[in-house]
């Protein structure tokens, strides 16, 4: 029997009992619904944390403090010199600058405010992507020369001045201080922000008088190309441990983005795959419906099997058209699963606000997997089929 | 040309153990149309499935053709009951769920010919059984007599050489059944070896050579001088309305 004919009969086995065969394959459904879900809001989640990391740039590293056992802190702390003797001495670095974070109250006449403030030399927005809203970031030589300015977000810009005010030019007292709004950058956002929290960034000069501090107990910056990244964090952290006397080279570590990342997507990987695993057990237990189903088909239609074998046809046929029945049921589940999947995913990804794509692999795959499943559960039903021997299904009531 | 040497079948349920056939010699030509009676659990079907290639004899051998069944494979005895037998049963066996034409094609199917082409010597198959008309009915909207030709329509698809017919007019009413009969002499008129079980004289009576069964045992075998012609009894079947009426 040519194959054609053959899947046409396990239709139209399918189609004569539509309930029973609709009830088997929702299982199928429901099992590879949540397989479809689960990877591709695993990897939508995978997406927008890479994206998010990629947009800090993947060139970034950072330089910190980590512990300092004598309490000796102003010994370790980093400054504008240290940066300077690092874009000499490290040939991969591209641009570096100390930054110090604490937080101040800001002030207007009509508001008063509390908020993050990150003390920094002018290369920040470039190294870390600041987006300026109006006006423009301060740049070097408003720290050389400590002018008295701030760059302020929007949400701070907003708490301050009301929406929509005009507030560059305007003045602000920041932690008692006065100071210039001379620009205005985008709030952050993505999962990585915590929230839209007012800031507030100052010439890392200014903050030393204002805090009467001598340098700051980070260094962030930038390397040429990603692939250096790790290698010029660990010389810039070995020259701080040098000039500032770290001999047990405990108070100095150090961070970067592509290691950051290579670990993030190592572990959304695995937690996809063994949520994925644990939706998979779902398509088993599907499976085991299939194989159900197939034993009372194949009960029910002993005599049919019995008339088929005097017929001619023979062990093989009778496997082929079980085998086929289960691998059709199984694979429309299939089917009507990855659609039902993709839509359900879709819509959790928009409502979730993560990044919603089509995989061609983890379509094929689970196309495939249910295909194997129809095969897997199949086997043994078609086999007890094609034993049957043909005088007792002849005679079978 | 069937030859059966010294055949046993035994059936051991584990419970009990019967002998379904003792010590069968059987010989049946090229051409014969032989019937086969007998006492009801003589071993008829029981000898039936054996050439029929559904069952296996326990002892003994079975010559179909020249070749000893015991030596065929099951693909080589699929193949068998799929071209050189063509089989017609008590109870029809047609499957249910398809319609006639594609009953009578299903054997073709097995055989590897192309859909198209296997509907369409289907109907043609139907056409010599008198129910083209019917092509696209199911079993359950048919007669008794019109499902027996069905079945035979199914048996005759693939040209078989050999028809093997166990109590096909059993379940038929008179007129069917010589109806049905008469279609096995057009058979036999043709070329074909029949072998036909049946408990009525009148039917046994269309054959060549009539052979009796008893508790497994072939007992008595006997020549038909003079075979019942199918067209003689409807005639005689019609009279006898008309005097009735
Ligand atoms: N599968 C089986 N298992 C056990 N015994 C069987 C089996 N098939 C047949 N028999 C026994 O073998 C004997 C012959 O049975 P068989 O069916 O050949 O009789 P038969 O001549 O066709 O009878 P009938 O005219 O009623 O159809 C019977 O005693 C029956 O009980
Ligand atoms: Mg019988």
């Amino acid at each position: 029997m040519n194959w054609g004919e053959m899947i046409k009969v396990a239709l139209e086995g399918i189609w004569v009992n539509k309930l029973r065969s609709a009830l088997t394959i929702l299982g199928i459904i429901i099992g590879v619904m949540a397989v479809i879900i689960v990877i591709t809001i695993g990897q939508g989640g995978r997406d927008e944390i890479m994206g998010e990391l990629e947009s800090m740039g993947s060139n970034l590293f950072a330089v910190y403090i980590s512990q300092v056992e004598d309490g000796d802190y102003e010994r370790y702390q980093m400054d504008e010199e240290d940066c300077r003797i690092i874009k000499e001495s490290v040939e991969g670095v591209k641009a570096i600058v100390p930054v110090a974070y604490t937080s101040a109250s800001a002030q207007t006449k009509r508001k008063k405010e509390s908020c993050s403030l990150t003390a920094t030399d002018g290369e920040y927005a470039q190294i870390r992507n600041v987006q300026i809203a109006q006006g423009r970031f301060f740049n070097t030589s408003d720290n050389a020369s400590t002018r008295r300015v701030v760059v302020i977000n929007q949400k701070l810009a907003d708490d301050l001045f009301g929406v929509g005010s005009d507030v560059l030019d305007q003045k602000i007292m920041l932690a008692g201080n006065p100071v210039m709004v001379i620009g205005v950058c985008k709030s952050a956002t993505g999962i990585f922000s915590g929230g839209d929290r007012p800031e507030a960034y100052i010439p890392i000069s200014l903050y030393y008088t204002m805090y009467e501090s001598n340098g700051a107990y980070e260094l962030d910056g930038t390397a040429v190309s990603k692939d250096r990244v790790d290698e010029v964090a660990q010389q810039v952290m070995r020259i701080m441990q040098l000039r500032h006397g770290d001999k047990d080279k405990k108070v100095y570590q150090f961070f970067n983005m592509e290691q950051e990342m290579q670990s993030a997507n190592k572990v959304t990987g695995i937690l996809t795959l063994i949520i994925g695993a644990i939706a998979g057990i779902s398509l088993l237990v599907g499976g085991i419906g299939v194989m159900n189903i197939m034993l009372v088909s194949v009960t029910e239609r002993t005599r049919e099997i019995g008339i088929r074998i005097a017929i001619g046809a023979c062990r093989q046929d009778i496997m082929r058209q079980f085998l086929i029945e289960s691998t059709v049921l199984s694979l429309l589940g299939g089917l009507i699963g990855i659609i039902l999947g993709m839509i359900s995913a879709a819509l959790i990804c928009a409502a979730i606000k993560i990044p919603f794509s089509i995989s061609l692999p983890t379509v094929l795959i689970a196309s495939l997997f249910s295909i194997a499943v129809g095969i897997f559960f199949g086997l043994y039903p078609a086999n007890r089929a094609a034993k049957l021997d043909p005088i007792d299904a002849l005679r079978y009531e | 040309m069937i030859t059966i040497k010294q055949l046993y079948k035994t059936y051991d349920t584990g419970v009990v153990r019967v002998e379904a056939l003792k010590n069968v010699d059987l010989e049946v030509p090229e051409g014969q149309f032989l019937a086969i009676m007998g006492p009801s659990g003589s071993g008829k079907s029981t000898l039936m499935n054996i050439l029929g290639c559904l069952d296996k004899p326990s002892t003994g051998d079975y010559i179909l053709d020249g070749v000893d069944v015991k030596s065929q494979d099951e693909k080589q005895l699929s193949k068998v009951r799929n071209q050189k037998i063509g089989f017609v049963f008590q109870t029809f066996n047609l499957l249910p769920r398809l319609d006639c034409v594609r009953n009578v094609a299903l054997p073709m199917l097995y055989a590897g010919i192309s859909s198209t082409y296997s509907k369409e010597h289907s109907l043609a198959a139907l056409d010599k059984v008198g129910l083209l008309d019917h092509a696209r009915h199911r079993p359950n909207e048919l007669s008794g007599g019109q499902r027996q030709r069905v079945a035979i329509a199914r048996a005759l698809v693939n040209d078989p050489r050999i028809i093997l017919a166990d109590e096909p007019t059993g379940n038929l009413d008179t007129r069917s059944g010589i109806e049905v009969m008469a279609l096995f002499e057009e058979l036999h008129q043709q070329g074909r070896t029949i072998v036909l079980v049946t408990h009525e004289p009148e039917i046994a009576n269309h054959a060549q050579k009539i052979i009796h069964f008893r508790d497994g045992r072939l007992v008595k075998s006997e020549q038909v001088a003079n075979p019942v012609r199918a067209a003689q009894q409807l005639a005689e079947l019609d009279e006898a309305g008309e005097v009735a009426e």
